[in-house]
Order: structure tokens, then C-alpha cells, then sequence
């Protein structure tokens, strides 16, 4: 007995001095040679496809900047990737984030989710640690005063608000008046914030909306009484913002209605412009439309960063994937700006970037305002013709002319 | 006696009482009451009817997770997950094999009734005397094992299934029907009116087997008294693998007759688990028929709530209703009593 005692507490003690000297080398700023940043996405669970892709594109991105001389100003300090799995779940993600950061990451990029970037960014405002979020819409999450979360894609607010402008602009430029419109939407805060922006900036365009209808995502499986609630009040247009699987519902149950209206206008919806759609839904989904955050496929840039994607993983790289790997091309050229691996002066210049992006169609190049929210970014149109999914407005990134009115079911 | 006969009183002026107010509002407001609902006619028909497929789905998965938890007592958190399983194995069937879906109902019916049998008979057999947690977190378990198997093979991305009779409609000889189905203005896509039927000729089924076979009488007797059974030489353990094979194979009839309307992803099954369990509870532990009617009920007060209520989560009249029975009539409407 004494002896195994013995035994476990020598054990014990020389394995702790062997974490306490293995630990400590990397925090602290100055020249290191590996920066490591930390990668936090939903790898397993039921958003794993975005998840993964993502979590492969922050690994690309890493790879990319090293093979191109690392970062320059450091003396070509590599870079490395530490990724975990949030599992979709916000404590997870907060707990992960803590840990990435004691074993030494300098940034985190994620999360996807918007209960997950909530926590994240608190863990990462306590730790000092610059978060830049690649894709997670809640406007709340800025709202909070945090100094150290940075957002390269459009918020919640902003979807809503340009997916109105941009359904006014569509409507005139077709001589159709839009004056009413349906919506309907998931009942979360993805769907209701965004459905609540649309409709405010929609009345300020003088469209008026006849009915606004939430479900479940989560427990829904047949819209069918929804499309009928929708109809019921004649709108113009029936606007949606849901999840793919529940959107795809939408379409199917709409086929099956055939309400009169002039046409489908998504608005930051999970399943429109994904390449995916088209294929799910066949006859269903015609020219349906979506505002939404997208790559911007007009640029050569991207379409080769795509390409170089499918190749590397067999998987295309769909848009939340793209903003992760803007992301890790973002803090790396803060540090290079920076000229230094501190978290705080990598924060700062993360703050003061202005950084010019061709991967996405956005209204300038990336620069934070004083919340964390670049306020250069916005949504595109992009709407399903012939089976494709191409973008139809603003004019500057279209690829076809907007069809509308449609007619979405055959015929 | 006295106390029986107080709770019956009290349960009969309760009842007394509901009648009685009904008939007052709609003395006083009938008329204004009509005239809404004949103005919101088409709304309210298509409540009705997308509810009444709805619940059909619920029904089909209940009917499996009745049986086991009424024969075994088992809470079974696994049902979902292998929902799930039967999907995607209908699914790989219909993709690679071009099979026709509910013609693959052939091989997952057969496949995860064995399936069921072996869970039985080499992880929940051993603990059958255990309390509920123990069974519950070793379910439990097993559905996080089956879900992130699903995941590993066939990741995340959503997969679907085209129904094959959409262009067609169903052959019936010389005719053929097209959908979708117009019911008094409202729509019924096809897939789900078969789902429906199905799990109408499924309920027939289990009630036949159960009532009228040897084997349904010794599965009724294990659960009604297992050391009685035991004792006139019915094989307790072989009648519960039965039985969860049985529960298993009624949740893959279900999986494969809702492929050809839903997306599935591995955790597809999980949003049918706690209505399921809803339930079974409002159509009494152990009863099919029960869970059949109590199927239905849902789906009709889940979507006529939403259409009536706009704007009010659908879930919240389906937790009433649940709730309402647990106080009311816990033992469900086609339950023994308690």
C-alpha cells in the first residue's frame, strides 16, 4: 500500500513540473516563431457541414500564408492552426475558446453560431484576445462593448435592411410593384431579427406587410398551413428566412398552394443560394430569390480560392467557409501591420485594418467601426435560373439580369 | 369507495362545467365566431388537413415507442436515432439502388426489427431490473452512438429523396392518381397521404398481432405480469427482444415513409422524440390504438392552434395538451387507469 502511495505521488509531481515547464513558453508577446490561432467551429452536430468546411478553410488559409513566406514583419514567423469543436453548443465553445487561448492562441476565428459567438466573445473580452468572428449574425453580439470581437460579414440588421432596398430596387427596375409582401420566417433570433429589420426598412420603402408568420425550425415538417396562412393575406411577394431544411419545406409546400403572388424573396436564407437548392428542390424552387451574404462569384480571386478548395477537400466552399478564410488573412495582415504577436497591439491593428477584399462583393474594403462590425459589408441578390444559382443585384457584381415577376412551379 | 366516488364527482362538474360555458360563448358570440371562421375557411381547412397528415407521422412513431415503453417500461431515447437509421438505410437504398422507397420498407423493416433484437438482447436485457436512469442514460448513449455513426458516414449535409409518383401520380391500374389532393380548397401532397395510410394499415397491424396471435397474447401477458407469464411457460427475455424489435420496426416504416417529404441529416429524428413521448403518454402507455388517436390529436391541435392563434409557437398548444392530460387523465385517454 505504502509503496503504491508512494509511487503515485512521485507521479503526480513529476508530472506536473512537466506541464509547468512545457506550458509556459508560449504567451507573451515579441518574436515568436509559431503563432498559432485558434479555429472554433461546429465539427460535429447537426451544423457540421458548414462546421467542417470552415474549420478546412481556416487550415487552407494557414497553409497558404506560410508557403507564401509567413509573416514578413515577424521574420517570416509561421503560422499554426489550433482548432476544436464547439459541438454547436455555447458552453463548449467558451470553455474551448479559454483553453485555446492558456495553450497560447493570439486570435480565435468562428463560430457560426450566434449563442456560441456570444460566449466566445465574453471569454475572449476577459482574456484579451482578439475574436474575429467569420460568420455569427446577432447584432446583440456587438452591442455588448466588447473591444476585442471583430465581424467581417453583414449583421442581422444590415440583411434586413438592404434585403428591403434591394427588393424596391429589383421591383422598379422590372416596372412590378411590390407594395405588400408575407413573411415568413424560424422563430430563433436568427429569424426574427432579420425579419424585424426587413420590415421596418420595408416600410420606409412604402411596402407594407400583410402577415408575419414564425415557426419552429427545429420541430417543423410540413409549411403547408403556413404558405396557406401567407396567401390568405394577397401579398405581392412572399419573403422567407429560415434553415435549409425548412426552407427547402417552404418551396415544396409553395408548389403545392401555388399562391398568386409575384414571386419568392429570401432574405438571409439558409438554403436559396446554395448550389444545393436547386438541385433538392427541381421543379420547386424556380427563380427563387435570396439576399443574402455570398463569395462574390465575379471575382477571379475567389473562384480560384474555390476551385483550389474543391480540389484540396472534395467539398465545395460554400460562403460561411470563405469567411473563415478571409478571416485568418485578415489578422495576418494585422500582424504584419502590427509587427507584433501580442494580442492587444494584434487587437489594435486589427481595429485600425482596411483591408481590401476581392473574395467578397462588398461596398469597400474591410474596416471596423468602434463596436467591432465592418461597416463595409453587405448582402448581394442572388436568384436560381435554369438550375444555377447567379447573382442578379447590385448591378456592379451581376452575373444575369433579375427575372421578376415568376412563376416558381412549372408551367 | 367514497373517495372514488368523490374524484368521479368532482371530474363530472368539471366536465359540467366546460359544457355549460362552451354553450353560454357561443350563444353570445356564435354568430361572430362563424362569420370569422367562415372568412378564414380555407386557413382553417388546411389546418386540418396538413395537421391531420402531421399527426399520422406522429402516430407512426409513437406506435413503436408505445409498445416499448408499455410491454418493457423501457424509456426509450434511442427511438429517434433510430429513426434515423432507417432513414438513411431507405435512403442509401433509393440512391445507390434505385430502389423505390417504399418499396425499400421491405429491407428496413426486417433489418432494424433485427437490429432491435440485438440491442435487446445484448445491451438493455442486462438492464431490465435497473432504475429508470440507468436506462434512460444507456439509451441515451445509444442514440449519441447511432447519430455521430450517421454522421461519420454520411456527414452532415442534408440529403433528400425525390417522390417517385410526383410527375406520375400513383399507378392504379387504369388510372392514376395525381397529387397533389385537393380536399375543400386545401392541399394534401401525396407522400404525406400515404404516410398517413401507412400508418393506418400499421396500427391495423400491431392490433391484429396483439390481439389476435399467440405471440401478441404473450407479449400482453409479459407486460401486464412477467412473473405469471414466466410462470406458464412463456420466454420472458424472448418476448422482450421481440418486442423491441417490434418498437424498432414500426420506427423504420416510419422513417422510410417520411423520406420522400423530409431532408434528413442525422439528428433528423430527434425533433419527433419528444412529441413522440408526448404521445404516448396522451394515448396510454402500451396502447397502439391509443397512440394511433393520440397522434393524430396532436398534429390536429398543433397546426389548428398556430392557424387560430397566429403568431403563438405551435408547441405551446401540444405542451398544454400534454399537460392538461397528465392532470386530468394521467393514464392517457386509452390508458388502464394508473
Amino acid at each position: 500500500m505504502r509503496t503504491s502511495l508512494k509511487a503515485l505521488v512521485v507521479l503526480v509531481t513529476l508530472s506536473l513540473v512537466a506541464v509547468a515547464c512545457g506550458g509556459g513558453g508560449e504567451s507573451g508577446g515579441g518574436q515568436a516563431e509559431t503563432i498559432t490561432i485558434g479555429s472554433l467551429h461546429p465539427t460535429s452536430g447537426p451544423l457540421a457541414v458548414d462546421g467542417e468546411r470552415m474549420a478546412e478553410a481556416v487550415e487552407m488559409a494557414v497553409e497558404d500564408i506560410n508557403n507564401d513566406g509567413g509573416i514578413e514583419s515577424l521574420d517570416g514567423a509561421q503560422l499554426e492552426v489550433a482548432a476544436s469543436d464547439t459541438q454547436g453548443e455555447a458552453e463548449v465553445g467558451s470553455r474551448e475558446a479559454q483553453r485555446l487561448i492558456d495553450d497560447g492562441a493570439v486570435a480565435i476565428v468562428g463560430p457560426f453560431q450566434s449563442a456560441v459567438a456570444a460566449t466566445v466573445a465574453r471569454t475572449t473580452e476577459r482574456s484579451q484576445v482578439p475574436f474575429v468572428i467569420d460568420v455569427a449574425a446577432a447584432e446583440s453580439i456587438l452591442d455588448q462593448g466588447y473591444t476585442f470581437t471583430f465581424r467581417i460579414q453583414p449583421d442581422s440588421a444590415g440583411m434586413g435592411e438592404f434585403g428591403a432596398r434591394y427588393l424596391k430596387s429589383i421591383a422598379e427596375a422590372s416596372n412590378t410593384s411590390v407594395e405588400t409582401f408575407a413573411y415568413v420566417h424560424e422563430n430563433s433570433e436568427y429569424g426574427t431579427s432579420v425579419s424585424e429589420a426587413f420590415i421596418e426598412e420595408a416600410e420606409k420603402e412604402g411596402m407594407q406587410v400583410t402577415n408575419n408568420i414564425s415557426y419552429d425550425a427545429l420541430s417543423v415538417s410540413d409549411l403547408t398551413s403556413e404558405v396557406t396562412q401567407a396567401a390568405s393575406s394577397n401579398p405581392d411577394v412572399i419573403v422567407v428566412t429560415g434553415y435549409y431544411g425548412d426552407s427547402l419545406l417552404f418551396a415544396e409546400a409553395a408548389s403545392n398552394v401555388q399562391p398568386d403572388v409575384k414571386g419568392i424573396y429570401g432574405v438571409a436564407n439558409g438554403a436559396y443560394s446554395l448550389e444545393q437548392f436547386p438541385e433538392d428542390a427541381g421543379d420547386q424552387g424556380q427563380n427563387y430569390f435570396d439576399s443574402n451574404y455570398h463569395f462574390d462569384a465575379t471575382s477571379d480571386r475567389a473562384n480560384d480560392l474555390r476551385s483550389r478548395f474543391q480540389e484540396r477537400t472534395g467539398q465545395g466552399m460554400r460562403t460561411p467557409a470563405v469567411f473563415s478564410y478571409q478571416a485568418v488573412e485578415l489578422i495576418a495582415e494585422a500582424l504584419e501591420q502590427s509587427g507584433s504577436s501580442d494580442p492587444t497591439e494584434l487587437r489594435d491593428a486589427i481595429a485600425d485594418i482596411s483591408l481590401e477584399t476581392e473574395l467578397f462583393p462588398f461596398d469597400g474594403p474591410i474596416e471596423f467601426n468602434d463596436k467591432g462590425q465592418n461597416t463595409n459589408a453587405q448582402p448581394i441578390v442572388m436568384q436560381v435560373q435554369e438550375g444555377e444559382i447567379v447573382q442578379v443585384y447590385p448591378e456592379d457584381f451581376a452575373q444575369a439580369q433579375p427575372i421578376f415577376p415568376f412563376v416558381p412551379w412549372g408551367e | 369507495m367514497t373517495a372514488l366516488k368523490a374524484k368521479r364527482s368532482q371530474q363530472l362538474i368539471l366536465v359540467g362545467a366546460a359544457a355549460i360555458a362552451t354553450v353560454v360563448v357561443l350563444l353570445i358570440w356564435g354568430d361572430n365566431l362563424l362569420a370569422w371562421a367562415i372568412g378564414r375557411r380555407t386557413v382553417l381547412i388546411q389546418a386540418l388537413v396538413t395537421g391531420l397528415l402531421l399527426g399520422g407521422v406522429y402516430s407512426l412513431v409513437s406506435m413503436g415507442l408505445t409498445l416499448i415503453f408499455g410491454v418493457l417500461d423501457i424509456l426509450n431515447f434511442a427511438h429517434g436515432a433510430l429513426m434515423a437509421l432507417a432513414m438513411y438505410s431507405s435512403y442509401v437504398l433509393v440512391s445507390q439502388a434505385g430502389f423505390n422507397p417504399y418499396l425499400s420498407l421491405v429491407i428496413s423493416i426486417p433489418l432494424l426489427f433485427l437490429f432491435g433484437v440485438v440491442i435487446q438482447r445484448f445491451l438493455l436485457n442486462k438492464i431490465m431490473d435497473e432504475p429508470h436512469e440507468n436506462q434512460l442514460l444507456l439509451t441515451f448513449g445509444l442514440a449519441l452512438f447511432i447519430e455521430n455513426l450517421l454522421l461519420m458516414f454520411f456527414s452532415a449535409t442534408p440529403k433528400s429523396t425525390n417522390f417517385p409518383y410526383s410527375e406520375s401520380g400513383i399507378p392504379l391500374g387504369f388510372t392514376s392518381i395525381q397529387g397533389p389532393l385537393n380536399i375543400f380548397g386545401a392541399v394534401a401532397d401525396l407522400p404525406r397521404v400515404l404516410a398517413f395510410i401507412g400508418s393506418l394499415i400499421i396500427a391495423g397491424l400491431l392490433y391484429f398481432l396483439l390481439r389476435r396471435t399467440r405471440l401478441g397474447t404473450a407479449i400482453r401477458a409479459v407486460s401486464e405480469d412477467p412473473t405469471g407469464a414466466a410462470l406458464v411457460g412463456i420466454n420472458v427475455r424472448r418476448m422482450h427482444m421481440v418486442t423491441f424489435g417490434l418498437g424498432t420496426a414500426c420506427v423504420a416504416a416510419a422513417g422510410t415513409l417520411v423520406l420522400p417529404f423530409l431532408t434528413i441529416q442525422p439528428t433528423t429524428g430527434e425533433q419527433f422524440n419528444v412529441i413522440a413521448f408526448v404521445v404516448v403518454v396522451l394515448g396510454g402507455l402500451g396502447n397502439v390504438v391509443g397512440a394511433l388517436i393520440g397522434g393524430i390529436l396532436i398534429g390536429v391541435v398543433q397546426k389548428f392552434g398556430g392557424a387560430v392563434f397566429p403568431g403563438v409557437n405551435e408547441m405551446l398548444f401540444v405542451f398544454s395538451l400534454f399537460v392538461l392530460t397528465l392532470l386530468l387523465r394521467p393514464q392517457g385517454l386509452l390508458g388502464r387507469k394508473v
